[in-house]
């Protein structure tokens, strides 16, 4: 884009035309850090007159706080879960829709749906779905397989139905980049490689695969992003628990700053967010600078 | 990419097409038949007569206008800037505020809620809108500058030449020529801002003004645990979006996909 030089140095100054967004935008999220890191060096529980400053405690608190590994750890086993398996479904999703199978829309569409709706709204659905009371059990019971669906309340499972309703969710959009990735592959390429003998699997491996090596950096990007985001889904389905086996930084960061009124330490835990959004962002652009090679 | 030529393999591959598929209707099929629990349709009357479905609809819908209005403008604008126009110490401002990328929202809970405290924002859509909004920006303006790079600057040359301001290049050149990103942002602006929870949830504490994403929260209240007729509410939520989406699938899978760059 380099080629196209901007505006000759006679066009107006353009600075009227980013600065509203800027102070906007700028404004609001930096105001917000920097207090957050201000609030971090208090004790307050926001409403009192009082405010005690503790200096950095908070932050020793944070780190010797078993609770907060937890969290750190549910985010890493969280993020690695998710990436494989949604991605892997995304990938073949898109390569048999890709090939002449019937009804292709309304797959896709079924495929896409749960993108789009918002996790509160389908929180009480998982909820029933995954007990005792819901259709799951219905089914074992009709097999007489003998299950209790009690899987939300077990700290050994709860993560992991909380990685199938995350993966139920962004499977669509591992889908949608996959898909339109696999557009732009070159057809003659496919048929040589037919040609030279190799069967599906082995072409979707070891061509179509690398080929969409951009689109699956962008899905590690945007879930890197999305775990240590995550706050509705855990918080409306488990509200963290068991015993915190399934806290993510959000619900720990909502649960002690709003509920319990420990701002200060809320806002250290977010400042130690932050910090991990930020390496998370720096490790992302790295990646892009390898794949564009 | 399977190129099943015998009848054999074509059976096997919508077969496990549809296999594959079943999961992702399961939540959808639960959602509404356990609506249809205990009381069968009058759930649905049950969950309408309450009267706040409307209400919170409504809400939702002045919160994604405003968030998408916000949104629209600064990204449209700060695009054009950042792609086009001279501008001093501009990879500086663009860094800073592309800094927020991956900025999650739960940071700015503690410092929100002390600030909207002291400044009576309680309860307004503004507490909603205004963090929405800037949130999402960071990203949208990324969008739109990569977007007017696009665009030859010939054509904004040309119309320099014709004595053209650089306002109306913009309303009669770039405008038009952006509204593909344009849509996308809106579309992606209009299921983030529909969608989101945590803010509501933190700010909005009369019903009158809550949105969409707390009716189930609601109707646990309101009815207390029956999950019958929370269901059914939430089917009542999802209509809409997905007829949304099914009008409008190349818009929403284009918004979506935009996220990747």
């Amino acid at each position: 884009m380099k080629k196209n030089k901007t505006l000759g140095s006679t066009m107006t100054n353009g600075l009227p035309w980013i600065l509203p967004a800027f102070i906007f935008v700028a404004g609001l999220i930096y105001y917000s850090i920097f207090y957050t890191f201000d609030l971090s060096t208090l004790d307050w529980n926001g409403l009192d007159p009082i405010q005690t400053n503790v200096g950095m405690s908070n932050y020793d608190k944070a780190l010797s706080d078993w609770i907060f590994w937890k969290a750190i750890k549910n985010t890493v086993v969280f993020f690695l879960v998710t990436f494989v398996i949604q991605n892997f479904l995304g990938f073949i999703f898109a390569a048999i829709l890709h090939s002449n199978v019937k009804l292709a829309t309304l797959h896709k569409c079924l495929i896409f749906i749960p993108t789009i709706l918002a996790p509160a709204t389908m929180a009480p659905v998982f909820r029933l779905l995954f007990s005792p009371q819901g259709m799951l059990q219905d089914l074992f019971d009709a097999l007489h397989l003998g299950i209790t669906v009690d899987w939300l309340a077990q700290p050994n499972s709860a993560l992991f139905i909380l990685m199938i309703v995350t993966i139920w969710q962004f499977t669509g959009m591992s889908f949608i980049l996959y898909y339109a990735a696999m557009s732009q592959i070159d057809k003659e390429m496919l048929e040589a490689s037919h040609l030279d003998g190799a069967g599906k699997f082995r072409t979707l491996w070891s061509i179509v695969l690398p080929n969409c090596q951009s689109t699956t950096v962008s899905l590690a990007m945007l879930g890197i992003i999305g775990s240590l985001k995550t706050f509705d889904v855990p918080y409306l389905i488990t509200t963290g628990g068991p015993n915190h086996a399934t806290e993510f930084l959000g619900t720990y960061i909502f649960k002690q700053g709003i509920r319990q009124s420990h701002l200060g330490y809320a806002a250290a835990i977010s400042v130690l967010l932050l910090i991990l959004a930020i390496c998370g962002a720096i490790l992302i652009s790295r990646m892009n600078k390898g794949g564009e090679k | 990419m399977f190129e099943t030529r015998s009848l054999k393999s074509k059976i096997v591959l919508q077969v496990v097409l549809l296999l594959l598929t079943i999961p992702y209707a399961i939540p959808l099929v639960q959602m509404f038949l356990g609506s249809l629990g205990g009381t069968g349709f009058l759930n649905y009357k049950a969950v309408w007569d309450t009267g706040v479905v409307p209400v919170y609809f409504r809400n939702s819908l002045i919160i994604s206008a405003g968030v998408i209005a916000l949104v629209y403008i600064f990204s449209m604008t700060a695009g054009f800037g950042f792609a086009k126009l001279r501008i001093f110490g501009k990879e500086v401002f663009f860094w800073l505020i592309l800094v927020a990328l991956t900025l999650p929202e739960v940071i700015l809970l503690s410092p929100l809620f002390v600030t909207f405290q002291k400044l009576h924002m309680f309860n307004t859509f503004w507490a909603v809108i205004l963090p929405t909004a800037a949130l999402q920006l960071p990203f949208t303006i990324l969008l739109a500058r990569n977007f007017n790079s696009g665009i030859p600057s010939q054509l904004m040359e040309a119309a320099r030449m014709d004595g053209a301001s650089v306002f109306s290049t913009f309303w009669h050149i770039i405008l038009p020529l952006t509204k593909p990103i344009a849509a996308s942002i809106i579309v992606l602006t209009l299921i983030n801002s529909w969608n989101t929870y945590l803010l509501p949830l933190l700010f909005l504490q009369s019903s009158d003004m809550q949105t969409v994403t707390l009716l189930p929260q609601y109707f646990q209240g309101e009815f207390t645990n029956d999950q019958t007729k929370i269901l059914a509410s939430a089917v009542l939520t999802a209509i809409p979006v997905i007829i949304v989406y099914l009008f409008m699938q190349k818009s929403f899978e284009k918004g979506m996909s935009a996220g990747a760059l």
